[in-house]
């Protein structure tokens, strides 16, 4: 299975451990800055690949697998972790080694996943982690004595100081092939001659390796549904004696389920018992102290909301100044531009179409950045885990877990990340009513659309001293789209997936302090992307618009008639029948047409349409927002835009699903276009209908 | 006198009990005893309010909802 005798270049070498072992710090650590990040084909876990450079100039690919707790899957991100492992899969290589992280202070449970890589004979290294976590805590395990019990080597680190690093590169560059030593934890007798006469008739019939036939053989003596699930696997036969098997463990009172992870344990117990040395065991350690506040059924809620409030508060006026440089930047640019090229088409083009669309997106650059740092440093700190806890009594209301908070909270970034973020939920149910609401929740892409409406219309009032009206306006966005996710979750569990209450048990890592440079380094990626789709789609989608703005050219007409008779303005009039009752007109048809695939693609578009009916005038140095307030229709004297039509427009980007790369990431996620459809389907007609009834109501308030 | 075996939920702050069954549905089990609630482990309950509990078990924190933890039988340790 695992390939022999190959180029240290070509090896393959795969980081494995349990969730927050430091897994990718170490990673980090080992491979500095070349990575590259991509995903695994058909789901969305993300594969983080990185090369080693040794010191004589030989290098190696490494792998950082997502954490998992064992080889029996639970999740889909502990699936792509087994299944790169044991090689089941045709993308990935399988590994010539593996690192196991294992977390010093939390050796039992650790070792456990270690158990079941040496019973798969794997050539494995162990980075026993944290090691300082585990001293400070009164506990001093030697390496040396744990490598002698396992039969592998144990190498201590601290991935966050780069100590042991060199050691770690060193074994990796040696080809060690380990002598493992044979499978050491050992069954209760009746188990282990069930086990092992099953084992033989798999490795017969089925022609398995004898680790895969071990673990197939536990796989039939344990799990409830593995006969059921099997019988075109498996000769008649065999199944027959599994059954027996069954029986007879019944009949002796011995529990299938329990009695291999119990084995096992049992001798993790005497590993631990021999190689570590237990001084004092304080009790209560400071994580626990802060838990007792952050946790706390009132104080932490309170504290929680206090945090998210500061969260968008800061991203708002922190990110201003940038986004005020930035806008300049881009208006200087413009200027240039115009002043160095003859008049015509391509000047056009440049300015009004490419750097007016993309000019008015990447101005929101800053929130974006600010928005993943704020998410960055929950996550790093060990936050995170403890909203996910602090969320559940809430999220049970509506039958989900607290670990379904997770991806709602990263979808105020984006909801791909946030639909990401499902794989850890384990019932398919659950995870498939999250993903479904989560688009709901307001990602970064529609906070440019938000700010443009609420800075040009949203008048600067204060209310009851404190409040400002604007602010007060976004947040009602951002809770107007919170809500309706929770709202259509207790639906769709109610209707659609139905399933039992969901069982919450979640890991909660101990506090630290973040690591700078692992958030910045994230932040960034993300960063990134959102620059790379600035200059590639939306720099296409604002030239084909202004395409389609500016042609076909009319001679003699006002700009204004000319954006009119352009194919844009006949698309928009097009629709205009549809919108006429949420109070929109043709030119916002443009903008929704437009941002059918993403939502920013709204401002690029007011942008690129305003920029060109200016174009013939002289060049104007009026605002985006400014040119909007000022737009009335010269036919009927009815301004496109009053305070109730961006109340309206908002409230329609709120709840509609206007994202082409969520829907690319619903299909691959759920692997069928049953779902998208379905969301897609759902989310507009209740952006519709909601926009209606609003629309309705301003009209009868303001009449 | 304390009355065991007694549910987890019912495990005051800071009291160090014994695992004696596992009462949830077979998946459920299985995932709470690689997490390592495995039969005759120790726990510790740091935090037991209204709605969930965080408890201590192999030197780490797991948080858990009332309708698991009622489903863990623990017995006296100390």
């Amino acid at each position: 299975m695992f390939r022999e005798k190959v180029e240290l270049s070509t090896r393959y070498i795969a980081i494995i451990g349990n969730p927050n072992a430091g897994k990718t710090t170490l990673f980090n650590a080992l491979t500095g800055l070349r990575q590259k990040v991509g995903n695994y084909p058909g789901v969305t876990v993300e594969k983080k690949e990185g090369k080693i450079i040794f010191s004589d100039g030989c290098s190696a690919t490494l792998l950082d697998l997502p954490g998992t707790y064992s080889l029996t899957a639970n999740s889909p991100d502990e699936k792509v972790a087994t299944d790169v492992l044991l090689g089941r899969t045709n993308h990935t290589p399988p590994p010539n080694f593996v690192i196991c992280v294992v977390d010093a202070s939390n050796l039992e449970r650790n070792l456990y996943l270690v158990s079941q890589i040496i019973d798969y004979h794997i050539p494995v290294v162990i980075a026993l982690n944290m090691i300082d976590v585990a001293e400070k805590s009164g506990m001093t395990i030697s390496s040396k004595k744990l490598g002698d019990e396992l039969g592998v080597r144990v190498i201590a680190t601290i991935a966050s100081k780069k100590i042991g690093v060199d050691e770690l590169k060193k074994i990796m560059q040696s080809n060690v092939t380990a002598s493992l030593k044979a499978r050491q934890w050992s069954l209760p007798k009746v188990v282990k001659e069930e086990c092992d006469e099953l084992q033989t008739m798999l490795q017969g019939t089925q022609h398995l390796s004898e680790a895969d036939a071990f673990h197939e053989a536990i796989q039939l003596l344990t799990s409830p549904t593995a006969l059921s699930e099997h019988l075109d696997r498996y000769a008649p036969e065999l199944l027959e004696h599994v059954k027996k098997d069954h029986e007879r463990l019944d009949i002796l009172g011995i529990d299938r389920q329990s009695v291999f992870v119990e084995s096992r344990y049992e001798w993790i117990k005497h590993v631990c018992e021999a190689s570590r040395e237990i001084k004092s065991q304080s009790f209560e350690t400071t994580s626990d102290k802060i838990d007792k506040v952050l946790t706390h059924k009132i104080f932490g809620f309170v504290i929680f909301l206090a945090l998210m409030a500061m969260m968008f508060q800061a991203i708002f006026s922190w990110a201003n100044a940038p986004m005020e440089w930035i806008g300049e930047g881009f208006n200087e640019l413009e200027k240039n531009v115009t002043a160095l090229m003859p008049p015509g088409d391509i000047r056009d083009l440049t300015v009004n179409g490419a750097l007016a669309g993309v000019g008015a997106v990447v101005t929101f650059l800053p929130q974006i950045f600010f928005l993943f740092l704020f998410l960055g440093l929950l996550e790093d700190t060990g936050y995170m885990a403890r909203a996910a806890f602090i969320m559940d009594r809430l999220m049970s209301k509506v039958g989900l877990h607290g670990k379904s908070f997770i991806p709602m909270l990263s979808s105020f970034a984006c909801a791909i990340p946030g639909i990401m973020a499902t794989r850890t939920i384990e019932n398919r149910k659950d995870r498939l009513v999250t993903m479904l609401v989560s688009p709901l929740v307001s990602c970064s892409a529609r906070l440019p659309v938000y700010v443009l409406m609420i800075a040009a219309f949203i008048p600067q009032q204060k209310v009851l001293g404190i409040f400002s009206l604007p602010g007060l306006t976004l947040v009602s966005m951002y809770l107007l789209g919170l809500f309706a996710a929770l709202i259509f979750a207790w639906i769709f569990k109610k209707t659609l997936l139905k399933s039992d209450a969901p069982v919450f048990i979640m890991e909660l890592p101990p506090y630290k302090l973040p690591s700078l440079k692992t958030i910045i380094m994230h932040t960034w990626e993300r960063s990134y992307l959102f620059l790379k789709r600035a200059g590639t789609f939306i720099l296409g989608v604002s030239i084909v618009l202004w395409f389609l703005a500016t042609y076909p050219k009319t001679e003699r007409a006002t700009p204004a008639e000319q954006l009119q008779q352009s194919f844009a303005g006949q698309a928009g009039r097009l629709i205009e029948p549809v919108i006429k009752p949420l109070g929109f007109n043709w030119k916002i048809g443009i903008g929704l047409i437009g941002s059918l695939l993403q939502r920013e693609v709204f401002v690029s578009t007011m942008g690129t349409i305003y920029n060109i009916k200016d174009s013939d005038t002289q060049f104007s140095n009026l605002s985006l927002r400014q040119k909007m307030h000022d737009d009335i229709d010269p036919h009927t004297g009815v301004p496109t835009f009053t305070i109730l039509t961006a109340i309206c427009l908002m409230v329609y980007y709120v709840l509609a699903m206007q994202c082409m790369s969520t829907v690319a990431v619903m299909h691959r996620e759920t692997n069928s276009w049953r779902w998208p459809i379905f969301q897609i389907s759902y989310m507009t007609a209740l952006a519709y209908g909601t926009t209606f009834v609003v629309y309705r109501i301003g009209l009868l308030l303001t009449a | 006198m304390e009355i065991f075996p007694r549910s987890l939920s019912e495990t005051p702050v800071g009291k160090r009990v014994r695992i004696h069954q596992l009462e949830s549905k077979p998946e459920v089990c299985h995932r709470l005893r690689e997490l390592g609630f495995c039969e005759n482990a120790i726990v510790r309950c740091v935090v037991n309010g209204e709605g969930n509990l965080i408890c201590e078990v192999c030197n780490t924190r797991i948080g858990l909802n009332h309708s698991i933890a009622k489903e863990i039988i623990v017995s006296a340790f100390e």
